[in-house]
């Protein structure tokens, strides 16, 4: 009996202790971190900062599979974000560029990346890291710099079992190849390297490998047992639905969603208990304008919409700053006049247009089935709809009671109708107010389609359709009711990638050729069976340019490595 | 015996408890982003027979023309009209699916594997096309497809609650449809073995010797589609 005793409790605490494990697993995968690598971390405005976006398994720090979006945002110190992007991700990747604007005032900037999970657990896990940027006009370069003791010298980031990286020389004349090769990794890897000139700027700085060392995986955001989903299958436009009056919040609202499109097109959701709507933007809906609005809004309630700024972070950077000690003016002016010659020569030919791959877009339509078409240019001009219902459209009634105009269909198969009205769109979007389409006339239309018979569209269900395209996209210059609204979608970023120009390339050999980013590849593959080739050009530019590669492993190690060339200008004997 | 039980036990606790969370959020991502169904309100009309392929709502899974899966959808094939009818679970309302919006369909629990459907326009010489959803018997080079058709074959009075009703009766009329290496559909009622071999003239020869070494007939469906997929394995391939 006493055996018994023992062994069941031996297997109790055992099942305890794997249940705890379990636990642990259970809540660390899933959490993630990012990482953002650059090119450099000095820039001249109108200059492009390539970038290569890592988001991880915080456990594992294997590529996360999680979300499919990702966010990365340059700002001032003290001041609002000037650059927002959001990032497609590719199994945890993405790279791509960022065209620094001429507007930019000189300074330190932050870059902060993330993913809508990390935003949602703690802003505190955001990914950040700091960059100088100087207005390429400005001749005073008086901005600020960090005060920090942590600074990292370049060449400082050589990493434990990091793979070393070897060129065929270490003086190189102007416009010369340089071959170089990336030691042994220790399984297959994805590598951003790249080839820059030292920059005497010190900014506050970690390798991936530090940086994912010290990241602390972020808890598992509170909020998505709130409600709040991860964007492991497009961005999530996130919103509530409020009382003006009351303030308090609307369970059970349902928001509809569409956009302007030759197709009538409508997504739908439902707030939940906390007022809280979700809808999932497909790439349909990339770059456009979205029209919101509550659907059966009580006649005597006050309700809006309130969405959610993906790029809005609780507080701002306010980092403590010293005046730069002109140590790196000198650098900085010679940056500037090498943007200068460059935009004066339009030698910006590194950039090399990249399309975002051609995917079918999701299309929202709201029915794939016949309809009555019907040209208002083919009959007498009128004046208006209701003029154009009473003669083109018999089975259209247009009512007003109270002021207000009501549309009805007589269902085409039945004769009645129904209480539940048609769905009204005009230009493809659903209208929140018939009134919006009764001035419309004859020489404003374009196109009525009308269907007759009951329409469902999920758990939906409308009298009929009546969609109206104008000639001149008139929903475009309508005013959203108060429970309506309208934003605009951000794009994704449509990088271009970075080409090494070959010196060769450029006919007239009196053409300057200066450089400062003499490479930048953010995916070189390391098969992990050897040494990983990559070659580059010398410019005119003379100076120590610095070979950094980081990049992760399938096993999701980490690492980083670190070389340096010099460019001379006595050495001028290119090989060809 | 003791022993067995509890690490049994463990093992389904562990795997139990160890479904990481982020696993129900994509699964819920899923749910709640699902897209939504397009149709008509359908009114079922009185026959005399079964209309439909399966008479009770079965579990389905729908491939929309815009390349979204949508699972577990109450579906009926109705044979009569050709249209796929939704059983709506939240206000138990039918609908006709629109057909534009459909591409394949999935029967499941209705044998032991889930019946594919598939929408086709088998007579792609046409300006304007006319979409059929047909049952998949086997696809290849060669491809089998059953429409699963129901046809008005007479009609017949009814005497109801001292009222006098005419309906119409109704039949399975399936008809078969063979699409060729060129994509041609043909239509057949019924598949013969002379009719077979003409879609088949520079291969007629061959088809002989693989019928005759294989001991294939054209009696029965099954027999078709392992002679189809004979043809599509030893000759297309």
């Amino acid at each position: 009996m006493m055996i018994f005793f023992k062994k069941t409790c031996f297997l109790l605490v055992l099942q305890f202790i794997a249940l705890g494990f379990c636990n642990v697993q259970a809540h660390t995968t899933g959490s993630e971190i990012t990482y953002l690598q650059t090119d450099r971390t000095t820039y001249i405005t109108g200059e492009t900062v390539f970038y290569k976006l890592y988001v991880l398994d915080a456990k594992t720090k294997k590529c996360s599979a999680v979300s499919k979006v990702g966010y990365v945002l340059i700002r001032p110190a003290n001041l609002n974000p000037v650059l927002k992007i959001r990032i497609k991700l590719d199994a945890g990747l993405a790279n791509g560029s960022i065209v620094l604007p001429d507007t930019l005032a000189s300074g330190v900037y932050q870059i902060v990346a993330f993913t809508s999970q990390l935003k949602n657990s703690n802003e505190q896990h955001l990914f950040h890291k700091e960059i100088v940027i100087a207005n390429r006009f400005d001749k005073e370069l008086n901005y600020k710099l960090i005060n920090s003791d942590t600074t990292e010298n370049n060449l400082s980031r050589q990493s434990g079992a990091a793979p070393e990286i070897t060129t065929d020389k270490q003086v190189y004349g102007q416009r010369e190849k340089v071959k170089a090769s990336l030691g042994k990794t220790n399984s297959k890897a994805t590598v951003a390297v790249s080839v820059y000139e030292e920059s005497p700027v010190l900014l506050p700085g970690q390798s991936i490998v530090k940086a994912l060392n010290e990241l602390q995986p972020a808890p598992i955001g509170k909020q998505i047992y709130d409600g709040s989903l991860p964007e492991s299958s497009g961005k999530i436009l996130r919103g509530r639905v409020i009382d003006t009056e009351t303030g308090k919040t609307i369970p059970s609202a349902m928001v509809f969603l569409s956009c302007i499109d030759s197709v009538p097109n409508l997504q739908y959701t439902v707030t939940n208990s906390n007022g809280i709507f979700q809808l999932l933007l497909s790439d349909y809906y990339n770059g456009k304008e979205l029209f919101l609005t509550i659907d059966d809004m009580p006649e005597d309630k006050h309700w809006k919409i309130e969405v959610e700024d993906e790029f809005n972070l609780s507080e701002k950077w306010r980092p403590a700053l010293i005046p730069n000690n002109g140590n790196s003016k000198e650098f900085i002016v010679k940056s500037q006049n090498i943007v200068y010659i460059n935009k004066s020569y339009q030698l910006n030919t590194d950039l090399n247009e990249e399309l975002i791959p051609d995917q079918k877009p999701i299309l929202p339509w709201f029915y794939y089935c016949p309809v009555q078409t019907l040209l208002p240019s083919d009959f007498v001009p009128l004046d208006d709809f209701p003029e154009i219902a009473v003669e083109l459209l018999p089975m259209v009634r247009i009512n007003k009671h109270n002021g207000k105009y009501k549309v009805e269909i007589i269902n085409a198969s039945t004769y009645l109708i129904n209480d539940r009205g048609p769905a009204i769109f005009l230009d493809g979007v659903f209208i929140d107010d018939v009134s919006k389409i009764i001035g419309l006339g004859s020489e404003r239309i374009k196109k009525i389609e009308l269907v007759g018979t009951e329409r469902v569209f999920g758990n939906l269900v409308f009298q009929g359709v009546i969609s109206i395209t104008s000639k001149s996209t008139e929903i475009a210059n309508t005013i959203p009711l108060s429970n309506s609204l309208r934003l605009k979608n951000t794009r994704i970023n449509n990088s271009k990638s970075f080409v090494a120009v070959h010196p060769d390339a450029i006919q007239d050999k009196t053409t300057p050729y200066f450089k400062q980013l003499l490479y930048w590849n953010p995916d070189l593959k390391s098969t992990g069976t050897g040494s990983t080739d990559f070659e580059f050009y010398t410019s005119d530019n003379p100076g120590r340019f610095i070979i950094k590669a980081e990049g992760i492993t399938e096993d999701g190690i980490p690492f980083s490595a670190t070389s340096s060339i010099q460019v001379d200008n006595q050495l001028n004997a290119p090989t060809k | 015996m003791k022993h067995y039980l509890y690490i049994l036990f463990l093992f389904f606790s562990i795997s139990i408890n160890a479904q990481p969370n982020v696993t129900t959020g994509i699964s819920e991502v899923d749910s709640v982003f699902s897209p939504k169904l397009t149709g008509s309100t359908f009114i079922a009309k009185r026959y005399n027979g079964n209309q439909y392929f399966n008479e009770n709502w079965k579990e389905s899974d729908i491939l929309l023309s815009n390349g979204v899966m949508v699972y577990g959808k109450q579906l009926k094939y109705n044979g009569l009209l050709d249209e796929l009818i939704w059983l709506n679970p939240s206000n138990y309302a039918r609908f006709k699916l629109d057909k534009l919006s459909i591409s394949d369909f999935w029967f499941k629990n209705i044998q032991d594997k889930p019946i594919h459907f598939k929408r086709i326009n088998p007579d792609q010489a046409s300006v304007h096309p006319s979409y059929i959803f047909v049952e998949t018997l086997t696809e290849g080079r060669v491809s089998l497809y059953i429409q699963q058709r129901i046809s008005i074959v007479g009609s017949e009075n009814i005497y109801e609650n001292g009222k006098l009703y005419i309906i119409d009766v109704i039949e399975p009329r399936p008809l078969y449809y063979i699409k060729l290496p060129s994509n041609r559909y043909v239509t057949m009622i019924k598949i013969r073995r002379n009719s077979f071999l003409k879609l088949f003239p520079e291969q007629k020869k061959t088809i002989i010797k693989l019928l005759n070494k294989n001991h294939l007939n054209f009696n029965s469906e099954s027999n078709i589609i392992k002679i189809i997929d004979l043809i599509n394995k030893e000759i297309f391939s």
